[in-house]
């Protein structure tokens, strides 16, 4: 058990100076900030646009966006994070075959430099919504009987986070250079599916199904229950808070297994493949 | 030196000398794509799901507008949503030349230089906008294949109507702009030539920061409405020459009168002529930032050092 | 006489680490690295066109430092350097045109390309038809022994077949003048030597071409060179024929033994008749071995009881005939390891 939590501090710390050892303190802060924050103007200003284009504002959809943008920055940082330490520590730093055969396990290394991001990220989470609820007046509120059930669902939402990371993040094993691409596309798939910016039921019946199937949504739904002080039709009321936080549970527990699963084949068909050490730049 | 070491250096030796050393460094990139099967997936199909992504969000917010209007205002928002989602369709397709400018030009020569390419490049007589020139075309190539994906998915998907009334313009328009784009990425892979991790830094920020800035999700003319900061930062963002391009091709493909005209930043064949200012002017500015920041990566001993 | 290559007190100074960017650390004592460091001092050296020139010395001398700024990819910070008689600061396309060079160890190239493909590229960019480019790279890969790989992409070959094709890449473009960085590092016994008879025979076969190669192996500079400069510390101590080198030493005697591990190697500084020794340790035996160059055999008695009284046992004790490296050794006091 030591050798795991030596790993993943290891990893982490790791994680930590590559992300912000490029520069000064405040210089990462800056760039830690200006990315979400500009993620969030185009949303910004994209409703900004229709609602000067036709007239009429709608308060309570730039709410459920913002929100469900702000809690994205997770999504986007958490998998990218998962991605690209196989892409980067192969034919980077060309680092993956000494980690790769020194006694540790990967798997936790992978997961420790992950959670150096997902600190990272928290920062430009609470920026985002602090800005959107001071300057952009957006529709929020945070009663402290809600606490408890927000950090459980926090913490919920980022172990499948985690999961469903390395459970794709495996495939890069295999992979060519396309883990920035990996790491743009399956966000975009949870960012289009999982009802983030928009209700579900302006999906087509059958991205309904696919999103109602993700983990993710009922994350994003009962972020947005805590946090907005309305009713949304997002064709997830039949849900409970507590079946919600079950089903989030399940799923860490399912995605965890599976990630398992995959990791090993990944690096069993790497190994086969001799691609453990690949470089494929051009 | 005798007669053995005897080269050619006349003008005509020079242009093909060039020629070759375009062809040879495009080659790589049109050809090693096409060797990994897994690229026509991810950079062709999966991006398309960010622009699904944004269409949602109009064809969201449009539909709750709807529930109280009468039906001409109901017909003018729907109008005005077809307009707004062609203009995601148009902006997704221009993200991907601005995520190859960013990634595959811009940061490029960090890359060169990591994997020891840049030194051999750098020892080699041909001209180094000849290297610059290789690598966007074979990049524009690449691209090519995911931008055109990206229109007709959003035709056939979003059922996206374009009406073009000018296709030589259309046509000179999105050239120009792409010629200042990759003009604008030499630029930037010329001052990356010193940087070290900062490059891929660098590279990260100015995606969201320019995808707002420039409007590729929304018209441009939405920040310059805004007046005081908006104007401004619209300003900016039409430096990025993919925002005032953009401008213009929405302009050219859902006509004048979208939006009610009232969104459009200048008049198409203006913001053609500051594109042709622009390409130019990247273009000149490469050139010599290439070659001062060549000189001074020589003096600093940046053209080898890996992993600074 | 026209050179090929020609240096006059070339200097180059690599100044400390700018934070530019950087985080700032408090002052440890591994700052003090990072202050100026003089890679080259006041280096001149004439190559005559047709000359095997090697440049040895050990780790950090500043050979590869040289070769860079010969190479157009680094300016010195001061003194000239001329490369087929043009001026590598002020002039360097027609000296691109006329060189090229490998690295060992070297990782270059694109792995989705194939073998063949990567070394076309670089004829590219010094303008070579495709189709000579294509049938000199033929050769080449039937010289090196690569044919069997020319259609195999890069990141699935070994390192030393990257290297190999390196070597072809070298030259493909028929330079006039090669710099080989350590060309045999990291290949095996055979495709080394074929990397030495090719590179003996080129220079041999072309009238005017002209190699200078850098190594720390003694044997290949030995044998390949027609002339060696020994660099050591960014400055070169001695240039001459690999035979008029050591007879540099033929005055001296050159005594090797291998004794056990000594606890103060001191006592032979300063010795009586000691010119210079070097020590090397042989872990695998738990044995060192020293090397003497004596000004004649008079204070081998001397040596002998100075070890035996440490209580060490000499296991062996050989007179040997001076090599490049007993030059070394007489000259800096150490070894190359």
């Amino acid at each position: 058990m030591s050798t795991y939590w030596r790993t993943f501090k290891t990893a982490a710390w790791l994680g930590w100076e590559m992300d912000s050892n490029w520069t000064e303190p405040w210089l990462f802060l800056i760039y830690s900030i200006i990315k979400p924050v500009a993620g969030a103007f185009i949303l910004v200003f994209m409703y900004v646009v229709i609602w000067s284009i036709n007239g009429i504002a709608d308060p309570q959809s730039f709410a459920f966006l913002y929100v469900g943008n702000a809690f994205f920055i997770f999504v986007g940082s958490t998998l990218f994070g998962t991605f690209q330490v196989i892409q980067s520590d192969r034919e980077w730093y060309q680092t993956l075959r000494y980690v790769y055969i020194s006694p540790i396990s990967y798997y936790v290394y992978i997961l420790g430099r992950a959670f150096s991001k997902i600190l990272v990220s928290i920062f430009g989470v609470l920026i985002t919504l602090g800005f959107g609820f001071f300057f952009l007046h957006v529709d929020m509120r945070f009663t402290p009987d809600r606490i408890p059930l927000f950090i459980v669902s926090l913490a919920l939402g980022l172990f499948v986070l985690l999961a469903i990371g390395i459970t794709l993040g495996a495939a890069t094993f295999l992979m060519a250079r396309h883990s920035q691409t990996l790491a743009e596309a399956v966000p975009g798939v949870f960012y289009v599916f999982c009802g983030v910016l928009f209700p579900l039921t302006i999906l087509p019946s059958w991205g309904q199904s696919i999103g109602t199937a993700i983990p993710l949504t009922y994350w994003f739904e009962i972020t947005r229950r805590i946090l907005l002080p309305f009713q949304y039709n997002t064709g997830l009321a039949a849900f409970g808070d507590w079946e919600i936080l079950a089903f989030l549970l399940i799923s860490t527990f399912v995605f965890f297994g599976l990630s398992l699963g995959v990791f090993r084949l990944g690096e069993y068909l790497a190994r086969k493949a001799g691609k453990l050490d690949m470089t494929t730049s051009y | 030196m005798n007669e053995v070491s005897a080269r050619r250096s006349d003008l005509a030796f020079r242009i093909a000398l060039n020629l070759r050393s375009i062809r040879g460094r495009a080659y790589p990139r049109i050809i090693g794509a096409n060797r990994e099967p897994s690229w026509i997936f991810f950079e062709a199909v999966l991006p398309l799901l960010t622009i699904a992504a944004y269409v949602f969000i109009y064809r969201a917010i449009a539909a709750n507008q709807i529930v109280n209007a009468n039906a001409e205002t109901a017909a003018r928002i729907l109008a005005n949503t077809n307009a707004l989602v062609a203009s995601v369709v148009l902006g997704g397709a221009m993200v991907a030349f601005w995520l190859n400018v960013l990634w595959s030009m811009a940061s490029q020569l960090y890359w060169e230089k990591e994997i020891g390419n840049l030194q051999l490049y750098m020892m080699a007589p041909m001209n180094r906008m000849a290297l610059l020139g290789g690598m966007a075309i074979g990049g524009v190539f690449m691209t090519s294949v995911r931008a055109i994906s990206t229109l007709v998915a959003g035709v056939l998907v979003f059922g996206v109507v374009f009406q073009v009334a000018d296709p030589l313009m259309l046509l000179a328009v999105f050239f120009v702009t792409l010629v200042a784009l990759y003009g604008l990425g030499m630029f930037f892979a010329s001052l990356y030539l010193l940087w070290g991790r900062e490059a891929w830094n660098v590279s990260a920020l100015l995606e969201e920061p320019i995808f707002f800035s420039s409007g590729f999700y929304f018209p441009l003319g939405g920040l310059f409405n805004y007046g005081g900061w908006g104007s401004v930062v619209g300003i900016v963002g039409s430096i990025i020459p993919a925002g005032l391009g953009l401008d213009a091709l929405r302009q050219l493909t859902l006509g004048q009168t979208a939006f009610g005209g009232k969104f459009w930043v200048l008049s198409a064949p203006v913001e053609l002529e500051i594109l042709l200012v622009l390409a130019i002017g990247f273009l000149v500015l490469a050139r010599y930032a290439l070659a001062y920041l060549e000189l001074l990566a020589k003096r600093e001993g940046k053209l080898t050092s890996r992993h600074q | 006489m026209a050179y090929a290559v020609e240096t006059r007190d070339l200097t180059r100074v690599f100044a400390g680490k700018k934070r530019r960017f950087r985080r700032k650390r408090a002052a440890s004592e591994g700052d003090e690295q990072l202050g100026p460091v003089t890679a080259l001092d006041r280096v001149s050296i004439q190559i005559r066109e047709g000359e095997l020139f090697g440049l040895l010395g050990p780790n950090g001398a500043g050979k590869t430092t040289l070769i860079k700024i010969l190479a157009t990819l680094l300016l010195p910070t001061s003194g000239q350097a001329f490369v087929a008689g043009h001026d590598v600061t002020k002039d360097p396309f027609p000296i691109r045109q006329r060189i090229n060079m490998v690295s060992g160890g070297e990782t270059s190239g694109y792995g989705l390309l194939t073998t063949r493909e990567n070394v076309w590229m670089f004829s590219q960019f010094y303008g070579v038809p495709s189709k000579v480019a294509k049938q000199r790279i033929d050769e080449l890969m039937h010289v090196f022994g690569l044919w069997d790989k020319r259609d195999a992409k890069v990141r699935l070959i070994s390192s030393g077949q990257r290297q190999k094709m390196n070597m072809i890449r070298g030259f493909v473009t028929d330079p006039d003048i090669l710099f080989l960085d350590e060309p045999t590092l990291g290949l095996d016994v055979n495709a080394a030597r074929t990397v030495r008879d090719y590179v003996m025979n080129w220079v041999g076969r072309e009238r005017g071409k002209t190699v200078l190669l850098t190594t720390h192996y003694m044997a290949e500079a030995d044998e390949m060179c027609d002339r060696i400069a020994i660099i050591d510390k960014g400055k070169i101590l001695a240039c001459d024929t690999p035979e008029a080198l050591k007879r540099m030493i033929h005055t001296q005697t050159t005594f090797r033994l291998e004794v056990d591990p000594l606890r103060d190697t001191s006592t032979f500084q300063g010795m009586d008749g000691v010119v210079n020794f070097s020590l090397k340790d042989d872990a695998s035996k738990n044995r060192t071995e020293l090397t003497f160059i004596l000004e004649d055999e008079a204070p081998v008695a001397e040596i002998l009881s100075a070890i035996t009284a440490q209580g060490a046992k000499v296991h062996a004790l050989r007179k040997t005939e001076p090599t490049l490296e007993d030059v070394f050794i007489s000259m800096v006091g150490r070894g190359f390891e």
